[in-house]
């Protein structure tokens, strides 16, 4: 055999083993991971229970053990259909059906019942508390811990912002002069600059309140009501006060006396002011 | 013949000699915590409370349970920062379990050992004295429970970065019929 003939069949066998190699990889789909919480009636994490994985398709079983918060975790698993069984002592054990597919990383969360005892002790089941009342819920939970995170911000800025708001009412009288004359220029740009101050904060503070979650099935009841009925009273004020003190800042630095409804600037500036302290002192009490 | 009405008698005799002696039915409830502030106090109350007792051989295993979030405050923005602090998403009942001798009548004062599964956490409490006064097949039971914030590893909730007091004891008033 000459040279160039080896030389093609080693070529041809260098070829032929990559592209099988290549084939055997595009074949290996990517594997999966299936994950979870365990959970007794109460929704309280299991720890330490059994969590068998059975690949239905090839009857391979993997083995786990939930950690001290619940959670499991399989990796490695190829795409297919799965029976999880879960196992702990004083529970019934729980079986259930798991589709997995190339690359993912699918979760199955598992609530355990418990064995009822031969005594005949009563269980969650015999009060009639449906299901629902009984699973705990961590979506619920941070949707909770959303709402108070933001709510709690809403009150810092709320509170940061009254301090801008009464010193600007109380800079108001230098800005606007007395017996016919102007304010002094520096007077008008000190109650402007805590004007603006105050509007921006408020609706930063506003924006944590209206954006906090939700919790549905809640009747509002209590000071809150008024609270909240109280911001449609500073809420406007706030918009109309900063236009009405724009006009009459222009107003002033033309020479001109107030006029139209600038004049108003004053009026609606006090009513907001009252408003959202009173807004504060409703829900000052809570804790 | 004999052997035959043995098994006969057997078979209805076994399943009253199972059987419970006696059941409670949790009829009223009325459940109030207690939150003390510097500023002000607060009472959440609940009447959502069910439960039953189920006596066998001398013993009563009683149960009751309440939805964290049916407490009423007077204020439904505090009842749900109050149920973000007890973590009542994840864990949405409070469970209260205790054996008891069956109950005599008459005697006015029991001590209980009670089981309380509240916030994730299960605490035991020793010989809590309740007042207990029967009529008819009704037994009326009242009591405090000295629950603790630190009991339920529950972070306190403060105002004006003042957190409420430790204690916040639960006051009981429950009526139990005889079924």
């Amino acid at each position: 055999m000459n040279r160039t003939a080896v030389k093609f069949v080693l070529g041809s066998a260098i070829l032929a083993l990559t592209f099988q190699a290549t084939l055997e990889l595009c074949a290996q789909a990517p594997a999966a991971t299936l994950s979870g919480t365990v959970t007794g009636p109460l929704g309280v994490a299991v720890a330490h229970a059994t969590v068998s994985v059975k690949n239905l398709a090839t009857g391979q079983s993997t083995d786990t053990r939930t950690d001290s918060a619940g959670t499991y975790k399989v990796t490695n698993l190829a795409p297919g259909d799965y029976e999880v069984s879960v196992s702990a002592e004083g529970f019934n054990t729980q079986t259930t059906k798991a589709r997995l597919v190339a690359g993912a990383n699918q979760t199955t969360n598992v609530a355990l019942s418990t064995v009822s005892s031969n005594t005949g002790e009563p269980t969650l089941k015999d009060l009639g508390f449906s299901p629902n009342q009984i699973q705990g819920n961590a979506q619920e939970q941070a949707r909770l811990n959303k709402r108070s995170h933001m709510l709690k911000v809403h009150q810092e800025l709320g509170l940061i912002t009254a301090v801008p708001l009464f010193v600007s009412v109380f800079t108001g009288p230098g800005a606007k002069g007395h017996h016919g004359l102007p304010g002094s220029p520096s007077g008008r740009e000190l109650h402007a600059a805590l004007g603006a101050a105050t509007t921006g904060l408020y609706f930063t503070s506003a924006y944590f309140a209206i954006r906090a979650p939700k919790i549905h099935g809640t009747e509002v009841h209590g000071p809150i009501r008024v609270h909240k009925a109280l911001a449609w009273i500073h809420g406007p004020g706030m918009i109309l006060t900063p236009i009405l003190g724009a006009i009459a800042y222009s107003q002033e630095s033309r020479g001109e006396r107030v006029h139209g409804i600038a004049k108003a600037h004053g009026a609606v500036a006090v009513v907001t002011a009252a408003a959202y302290g009173a807004a504060i002192l409703s829900v000052s009490v809570k804790f | 013949m004999n052997k035959k009405l043995l098994i006969l008698f057997l078979l209805l005799a076994l399943p009253a000699l199972a059987a419970p002696d006696k059941q409670w039915v949790l009829q009223e409830c009325t459940l109030a915590y207690h939150v003390s502030h510097t500023l002000h106090q607060v009472d959440g109350v609940s009447h959502a409370a069910k439960g039953k007792g189920v006596c066998h051989e001398g013993q009563c295993d009683f149960l009751i349970a309440v939805p964290v979030k049916s407490f009423d405050s007077g204020d439904s923005n505090r009842d749900l920062h109050m149920l973000q602090v007890v973590r009542g998403g994840e864990f949405p009942m409070v469970v209260v379990r205790t054996r008891l001798p069956e109950m005599a009548p008459g005697s006015a004062t029991l001590h209980a050992d009670l089981d309380i599964q509240f916030a994730g956490q299960t605490v035991h409490y020793k010989q809590v004295a309740f007042q207990e006064t029967a009529q008819g097949n009704t037994v009326r039971i009242t009591g405090t429970i000295p629950a603790t914030v630190s009991d339920f590893k529950i972070d306190p909730p403060s105002l004006l970065a003042i957190p409420i007091k430790n204690e916040i004891p639960v006051h009981v008033d429950m009526t139990w019929r005889q079924q």
